[in-house]
């Protein structure tokens, strides 16, 4: 009953919208028409005060009187009907119960003025009127309550008033029918007014939710149309309403565009051409359209395509502009790029005019039958033929005789992979002579043609011809001078062999003093000459390449130690003082050739020792470079070098004018250290001050050391078990000493396995036939034998030729490896060494080797 | 919302008995007719009105600001036209001593005097309604020609309302000569003169 209508949901389809407007409409008509009988009840309740004041203020007794009953009755009688409605509308405005009070009121305020106006027929019309006002609900059936009310109100006044309602005595019977058809009659009309006007209710919600729901079309395809759209008002008002994709074209807000007019974003350039069209339109032509700039918020310019169109009025009078703005900024710049390109284009070809008018090389193209189609003037220059002679001609009949097969291959191949470069062939001039042609061409299957540049290179081709000459003259000449170098070595170490051997064997047989210095001598000599021999054949390997280098980390301390004790000797008969820094750490190390570095040292020290005076002062020292790298510096107190020699100090042979001294040299020696230091990737110099000495140094990066890492307990790297694991010997033959202790030391948790060392090839092939180890570990780069020779002894003895040797080396090329294992080797196994690898390969060389022993104990 | 239900409900069940109760006492009162003298059957030798002779003569005693005797005039009127002169009527309008000049100067009096065949009067003091035993506003007598009381009683239903009555249709009757079946009908208006003090309130009551 007290159900109000309040359908806030949003509802889906036109129909449901239709549905809600109408009860919308329906529960405002309610209200409305609730606060005008609320009014009327006030005015009604007041109207029948006053009628009873006119009418009957007062009842009299004689000559006195009183207040009449009537005015009471239209005070209190008049208030209790009108007041509980009144107060029903405020409180419940709309609802079903209120207005049908609202019609009982209104009835019974109708049955109040007819009994103040003593039943006066006028006062009946008050009844029909009411019953209208109540159709203003278009609910017919408050009616229903009001009828009864009149109904009820006549049968009562029957009750009481037989006579005068239904005229029992002289009226007709049939009167009070009558007056019930009367009200019939109205309700009937009035019912049929409400469905009436309910219908048409319904006809205009309908009419509205279909209005509405083609606003929303709008509204969405306003909204959510891929270009911006905007209403703007006439005169540069501003914008009124936009569209999403415009604010994001602009870069502005809805509320920041609201507060600006489309000119205030215009470019400054297209202001002026905005206003006349804006003039234009105001003029009379109904749309345009422009290509225009705007400026974004960012300030970024943003080319668009403004067409706008006058928005009019129920009056057809122009009210708003509508403009649509689509982004065009992207074409813009294609069209810009286009036209640069364009540009470009055009200086290109203009380029290549100029480089056509211009250049020496000839520049052509051909279709698919070879025929010359395009030609710059260069032809006539390279062929002796003028552009205008060759054009339409076959190139092939230009070409020589014994190059047209190679120049038809050359062609077909350019069809397939579509260019050729430097290809040379012969062709013969129109004066006969023949000129070597350098061409680069390129094939255009779509346009079927072929781009060519040829290039005169018959001086080129005459040059070259005479370098290749010049050069395989060099190469004879440079083998010839290694074969002669090694003839020489092997010449002279012949004879110097003869010289030196019986000369220490003369040298053993007590001759006299005499004798002595004079065998001296020839020893001397012989061993200077040998020298010569070695560096003269080292510089020779270095240059050709063939020098071979073991470069690890290599313990800087061990190194000098060992040079200094070759030293001593030397040093001691020359008096020299020879020192090295007290606080040298052992565990610098540096990537080096062990053996190559030693041999710089010793050839440093041997200078120094030997170019310092009697009693002197050569020490040694370790440091650190500004580069990080490792130098070593020997330093003596020497008569030291002039500046302007220094630059001469590495040349070969040049002994900067000291031959005749007395000193022994061959002026080789720093040359050869310098070769070796840039052959290790170390560098060598050298400072000196006359006078006082020099210092000559060395630099090498510097290396972890291969101890630096090693687990305490090797026994999760190495043999899971190592008293399951085979007992075995192992011998090492390694010259680095680092290495050698780092493979003791990871050993050394291993004592079912014995290790032997040693530090040069003979000695470890005398090891390896006197102990017959299970397994042996070779470096490949010491100091007597090479370690391929050494495998190639060991397999060559029958007492060796079956044990497993394992190569250890820095060198990891693929050649190397498979030329050692292809020489006999089992594994190969590269510095630095992989500690879990090592114990593998160990493990499965020792479980074979054990297995192979077995099978041939069985 | 409950208690918006609950204050509607007690106030639409206090509506409805207010109504009830008031429009039951005004029914109460409108239905309530004036006191009744004592009415003499033959027309009174002492009164100072001339009887005619030739036709019947109806005497209506009234007080001049009764407003339910306004009905009664609208009745009179009514009668006066349907009897076609046969008869003679007289309004006596009541005036106390002591009244104004323009005390029984009213709109009443206007209307009676404006009714065809009627002749209006002032009852000095109510002498004349003393006479006839009338004591209330409204109270109508029909004398026939031999001076004979053919009617007594109101010519409304009730009080102050118009319409078809009993009072009415029994005059109508005896003035052509009928059966008259109601002779004597109650009589709703004031009291022309000043009735005994009663416990009651209203004076339009008994």
């Amino acid at each position: 009953m007290f159900t109000m209508m309040n359908r806030g949901s949003r509802l889906e389809t036109s129909t449901d919208r239709a549905e809600e407007l109408f009860q919308q409409h329906r529960q405002e008509i309610f209200r409305h028409t609730d606060k005008l009988f609320a009014k009327l009840m006030l005015v009604q309740w007041v109207f029948c005060i006053v009628l009873a004041l006119v009418i009957s203020p007062r009842t009299w007794d004689g000559d006195s009187s009183q207040v009449h009953i009537h005015v009471w009755a239209a005070i209190f009688l008049g208030g209790a009907i009108s007041l509980f409605p009144a107060w029903m509308t405020r409180v419940w405005p709309g609802a079903v119960l209120t207005r049908h009070v609202v019609a009982v009121a209104q009835m019974l305020m109708s049955a109040l003025l007819i009994g103040l106006t003593g039943g006066r027929i006028e006062t009946h019309f008050h009844v029909f009127g009411s019953l209208v006002i109540l159709s203003f609900y278009r609910d017919w059936r408050v009616l229903i309550p009001a009828t009864i009310v009149v109904a009820l109100d006549h049968f009562l006044r029957g009750i009481y008033w037989p006579y005068s309602v239904y005229g029992v005595l002289n009226a007709s019977p049939w009167r009070s029918i009558e007056h019930a058809g009367w009200v019939i009659f109205e309700n009937v009309f009035l019912v049929f007014s409400c469905f009436r006007s309910i219908h048409e209710m319904r006809f205009i919600a309908n009419r509205t939710a279909a209005l509405e729901a083609s606003d929303q079309n709008s509204r969405q395809l306003f909204d959510e149309a891929p270009i911006g759209m905007a209403v703007v008002g006439l005169d540069n008002e501003g914008f009124k309403q936009v569209n999403a994709r415009l604010t994001q074209m602009i870069g502005y807000s809805e509320e920041e565009l609201l507060g600006r007019t489309p000119l205030n974003l215009t470019h400054p350039d297209d202001l002026e051409a905005t206003r006349r069209l804006v003039k234009a339109m105001l003029a009379g032509t109904d749309h345009c359209s422009v290509e225009k700039r705007y400026i974004r918020k960012d300030g970024e310019i943003l080319w668009a395509t403004r067409t706008a169109c006058i928005i009019r009025d129920k009056a057809g009078q122009p009210c708003n502009f509508l403009i649509m703005v689509e982004d065009i900024t992207e074409r813009k710049r294609a069209e810009e790029a286009l036209r640069e390109s364009k540009r470009n284009l055009e200086a290109a070809l203009e380029a290549n005019q100029l480089i056509m008018d211009n250049s020496q090389d000839v520049i052509c193209t051909m279709d698919e039958s070879g025929r010359f189609v395009t030609m710059n003037e260069a032809s006539e220059a390279l062929w002796g033929f003028p552009p205008q002679e060759l054009i339409g001609r076959r190139y092939m009949e230009l070409v020589h005789p014994e190059d047209r097969r190679k120049t038809e291959k050359t062609a077909a191949d350019i069809v397939v992979t579509g260019r050729a470069v430097d290809f040379v062939n012969r062709y013969i001039r129109k004066d006969g002579d023949i000129v070597n042609v350098l061409w680069s061409a390129s094939w255009s299957a779509s346009k079927k043609m072929m781009f060519c540049v040829a290039h005169d290179v018959t001086e080129r081709t005459r040059i070259e011809a005479a370098l290749r000459e010049a050069k395989e003259e060099a190469d004879r000449a440079n083998r010839a001078k290694s074969e002669f170098l090694s003839r020489m070595s092997h010449e002279l170490r012949t004879p110097l062999n003869a010289i030196l051997g019986f000369g220490q064997l003369l040298e053993r047989q007590k001759p006299t003093e005499q004798q002595r210095s004079r065998v001296q001598h020839i020893i001397s000599a012989g061993r200077h000459l040998l020298n010569l021999i070695n560096e003269v054949l080292d510089i020779s390997r270095i240059e050709a390449g063939h020098l071979q280098l073991s470069v690890e980390p290599v313990a800087v301390a061990e190194v000098i130690e060992e040079a200094l004790n070759l030293m001593r000797p030397l040093a001691t008969d020359r008096s020299t003082e020879l020192s090295v820094d007290a606080d040298l750490a052992t565990d610098l190390h540096v990537l080096a050739d062990r053996q190559r570095l030693k041999q710089v040292l010793l050839n440093l020290l041997t200078n120094a020792v030997k170019y310092t005076a009697i009693g002197g002062r050569v020490a040694v020292s370790v440091s650190m470079s500004e580069s990080s790298k490792m130098r070593v510096v020997v330093t003596d107190t020497g008569a030291g070098i002039a500046a302007n020699k220094l630059a001469r100090l590495f040349t070969p042979f040049d002994r900067l004018g000291l031959e005749q001294s007395g000193v022994e040299g061959t002026g080789l020696g720093l040359a050869l250290c310098q070769r070796l230091m840039h052959a290790m990737g170390g560098e060598i110099g050298v400072s000196s001050s006359l006078g006082k000495g020099s210092a000559f140094w060395i630099e090498l990066p510097s290396a972890d050391s291969p101890l630096k890492g090693l687990p305490k307990n090797l026994d999760p790297l190495g043999f899971e078990d190592p008293s399951a694991a085979e007992t075995g010997k192992i011998l090492y033959i390694e010259d680095n000493l680092s290495n050698l202790t780092l493979v003791e030391q990871m050993l050394a948790e291993q004592p079912h396995l014995e290790l032997i060392t040693a530090m040069q090839g003979g000695l470890g092939l005398d090891l390896a036939r006197q102990h017959l180890p299970d397994l042996i570990l070779l470096d490949l780069h010491l100091p007597d034998i090479p370690g391929h020779k050494v495998l190639a002894r060991l397999r060559g003895n029958k007492l060796t030729r079956d044990i497993p040797v394992v190569i250890i080396s820095a060198d990891a090329t693929a050649r190397q490896i498979q030329r050692l294992m292809a020489a006999g080797a089992r594994s190969y196994l590269t510095k630095p060494i992989d500690i879990a690898e090592f114990f593998r390969v160990i493990e499965e060389t020792m479980r074979e080797r054990k297995s192979a022993l077995e099978c041939a104990a069985a | 919302m409950r208690k918006n239900i609950l204050v509607t409900t007690l106030l639409g069940l206090t509506w409805v008995a207010a109504v009830t109760l008031g429009a039951r006492t005004l029914l109460r009162y409108e239905s309530t007719p004036g006191r009744v003298g004592l009415v003499s059957a033959t027309w009174p030798s002492a009164s100072a009105i001339q009887r005619s002779a030739e036709r019947s003569t109806l005497v209506v005693l009234a007080h001049p600001h009764c407003p339910c005797t306004r009905a009664s005039m609208g009745e009179l009127a009514q009668i006066m036209a349907d009897a076609q002169g046969k008869v003679q009527a007289y309004v006596l309008f009541m005036k106390p001593n002591g009244a104004g000049a323009d005390w029984d100067d009213t709109d009443l009096r206007h209307q009676a005097a404006t009714i065809p065949g009627v002749t209006v009067l002032t009852d000095a003091n109510g002498t004349e309604a003393e006479r006839f035993g009338v004591k209330t506003s409204g109270h109508t007598l029909l004398f026939g020609r031999d001076g004979v009381l053919l009617f007594s009683g109101g010519i409304t239903s009730s009080r102050g309302h118009a319409g078809g009555n009993a009072g009415e249709s029994a005059i109508l009757a005896a003035l052509a000569g009928g059966q008259v079946d109601y002779p004597q009908t109650p009589v709703f208006g004031c009291s022309l003169t000043r009735q005994p003090e009663q416990s009651g309130g209203n004076i339009c009551l008994r």
